[in-house]
């Protein structure tokens, strides 16, 4: 149940292992936000932008190279000069951060040249925590983790204990806006976790995440996966010995399934599973966990710009380096804005597009939340109107060149990615990531079903197929799913 | 915080999130056995105490040890005491 990147991997994964599978997609298409769409002929990215764990040897290059997506899903990487940056608007203050932990580490440095010992525990223990963290290897999945010390502390209380450059702690945390939980809540762990993989690479991939679903495609079509959109399981029923007997499909149709896997949002999940089989304890672990910020995205292109010093760029705007607050629903100031520049082509025509994304929080939409695509009321679409200006603004003051040429062809809200997507509150990310909180993710209580997908492990697109990978193993057999992965591995 | 106070709160957990019969909540009660729970809600009754304690349990050794309701109270009365030094 649930078709983005987690969904489409696990189908994959069981279809090579010669199992039949049923893909069920609530939305009218798959892929969830590694889809693209298109607007006067411009493809544009919905919600899967950039994505660490490319570089040689890196996780995401593995996964892609088992599921034999390594000709289909090619990296595009952010390596040049100017190809990171960041901007600290209230001094000014630009970062322009080179690819490679090892660069990334020298740069800071130079860039914090009273702030050494700061910075060398930091990257020390970002370091540590990836060496101890076993499910970063494909090989090595099968390890059951412990727990180490920093999955219980903050990034904050971390940096906090080092240095008290208000700076660097902003610079050595913007990742938190890519996972959407911010530094008092999320453990050093979490935190170093994905950012190193962003530290060694930071890849987009060549025509988006449309690619992957393409690739995914083209297999199924030759394999055991049946594909069903439109739809979604309405009832868990037959349920014997602890296990379903049978999944009633909201149009009625009976699925008798050996397991089912949910790779969609945990609060949704909860409203599938038979109320009767849950405690009271579990729905509440589950509710309590919370759904992270979604956000406003404007999509544009320059005109008459020159493809060949058109980017791949990403520029982060950080009004504040409180990323705290950047991530605070309450914060009222002028939001985090990223700014993605990246050539795209569309029946031999070429594109210098711009995706500018900033933090948005449900609860600020809520007076619109009853609202739908086609039918918003007048206050929402002037709400709209004012950010695309503002963003349009804040472009245009980073690329002062493109002020004459830069047309907004389209942007979305929240409101937009959730009635799109099918994600609660338009969240960019599942749940947020918090310390010592624990996760809904693999066999659940009702022994033939399983969770995976963004939400279980890590956030992002390295996560929610990392999940895919365990959950796999535990369905094909432990022995016959490691085969599987040194076989295609070495190949 | 008395040693009964801790009894009761453990026991309102018990009663009140896994829906268990008041009258099967004793010390010697085994709690997958006596009480139905499995492997899998162990994560939920860490979540649950954490809850009701304002405390942080962190799953180590000590949370894989336990066997009965007593176990539970005198778990809790010992992280209850590390965090008083």
């Amino acid at each position: 149940m649930g078709s983005g990147a987690s969904g489409l991997t696990l189908a994959l994964l069981l279809g090579l292992n010669g199992r039949k599978v049923l893909l069920l997609e609530k939305a009218s298409h798959i892929g969830g936000s590694l889809c693209r769409f298109y607007k006067e002929g411009v493809p544009f990215d919905t919600g899967f932008h950039f994505t660490g764990g490319f570089s040689s040897g890196g996780i995401l290059t593995d996964m892609l190279h088992v599921l034999g997506f390594t000709d289909s899903v090619k990296p595009i990487f952010f390596s040049a000069p100017g190809a990171v940056v960041f901007v600290f608007e209230q001094n000014g203050a630009v970062y322009d951060m080179p690819s490679g932990m090892e660069n990334f580490r020298v740069a800071t440095h130079k860039y914090f040249p009273n702030e050494s010992a700061a910075i060398e525990e930091y990257f020390n223990r970002v370091k540590k925590v990836c060496q101890s963290t076993v499910t970063l290897d494909l090989r090595k999945i099968a390890l059951s983790a412990e727990p180490i010390d920093e999955d219980f502390v903050s990034l904050e209380d971390t940096l906090n204990a080092s240095t008290a450059n208000p700076i660097l702690k902003g610079l050595l945390s913007v990742v938190c806006l890519c996972y959407g939980t911010n530094p008092k809540e999320v453990s050093f762990a979490n935190h170093a976790r994905v950012s190193a993989g962003l530290y060694n690479s930071v890849a987009r991939i060549e025509n988006g995440g449309q690619a992957f679903i393409q690739a995914f495609r083209d297999f199924s079509v030759k394999s055991n996966i049946t594909i069903l959109c439109n739809t979604t399981i309405s009832e868990c029923a037959n349920v014997r010995d602890d296990r379903v007997g049978e999944f009633i499909l909201d149009n009625g149709d009976k699925v008798f399934a050996d397991d089912c896997t949910f790779t969609i949002h945990p609060h949704e999940i909860i409203k599938i599973l038979p109320r009767q089989h849950m405690t009271k304890a579990f729905i509440e672990r589950v509710s309590s966990l919370e759904t992270s910020n979604g956000f406003f995205s404007v999509f544009g292109i320059v005109e008459n710009a020159d493809p060949a010093t058109f980017g791949p760029s990403i520029t982060s705007l950080l009004p504040t380096c409180d990323i705290n607050a950047l991530l605070d629903p309450l914060y009222t100031g002028s939001g985090a804005l990223v700014i993605v520049r990246s050539i795209e082509k569309n029946k031999d025509k070429t594109y210098c597009v711009i995706n500018a994304f900033e933090p948005e929080f449900y609860s600020r939409l809520k007076q619109w939340a009853d609202s739908k695509v086609g039918n918003r009321p007048p206050a929402y679409l002037e709400y709209k109107e004012r950010k695309v200006n503002e963003i349009r603004e804040r472009i245009c003051k980073a690329f002062p060149q493109y002020r004459s040429n830069l047309k907004i062809l389209g942007a979305a809200s929240a409101l937009t990615f959730r009635d799109y997507l099918f994600s609660p509150e338009g969240n960019a990310y599942g749940i947020k990531q918090k310390i010592g909180q624990f996760n809904l993710f693999g066999k659940q209580s009702l022994l033939n079903i399983y969770v995976a997908g963004q939400s279980a492990i890590l956030p992002g697109l390295v996560g929610a197929m990392l999940s895919s990978f365990i959950v796999a193993r535990n369905i094909i057999g432990k022995e016959e799913f490691s085969s599987f992965i040194e076989k295609e591995l070495c190949n | 915080m008395t040693e009964q106070d801790i009894i009761k709160m453990v026991n309102e957990v018990f009663a009140d999130s896994f829906e268990i019969e008041k009258g099967k909540l004793k010390p010697e009660a085994n709690i997958f056995n006596d009480l139905g729970l499995d492997s899998l809600d162990i994560v939920d009754l860490v979540v649950a105490l954490q809850k009701k304690f304002g405390i942080t349990i962190r799953s180590d050794e000590r949370v894989r040890n336990i066997r009965t309701l007593g176990d539970i109270y005198q778990f809790i009365l010992i992280i209850k005491k590390e965090i008083g030094k």
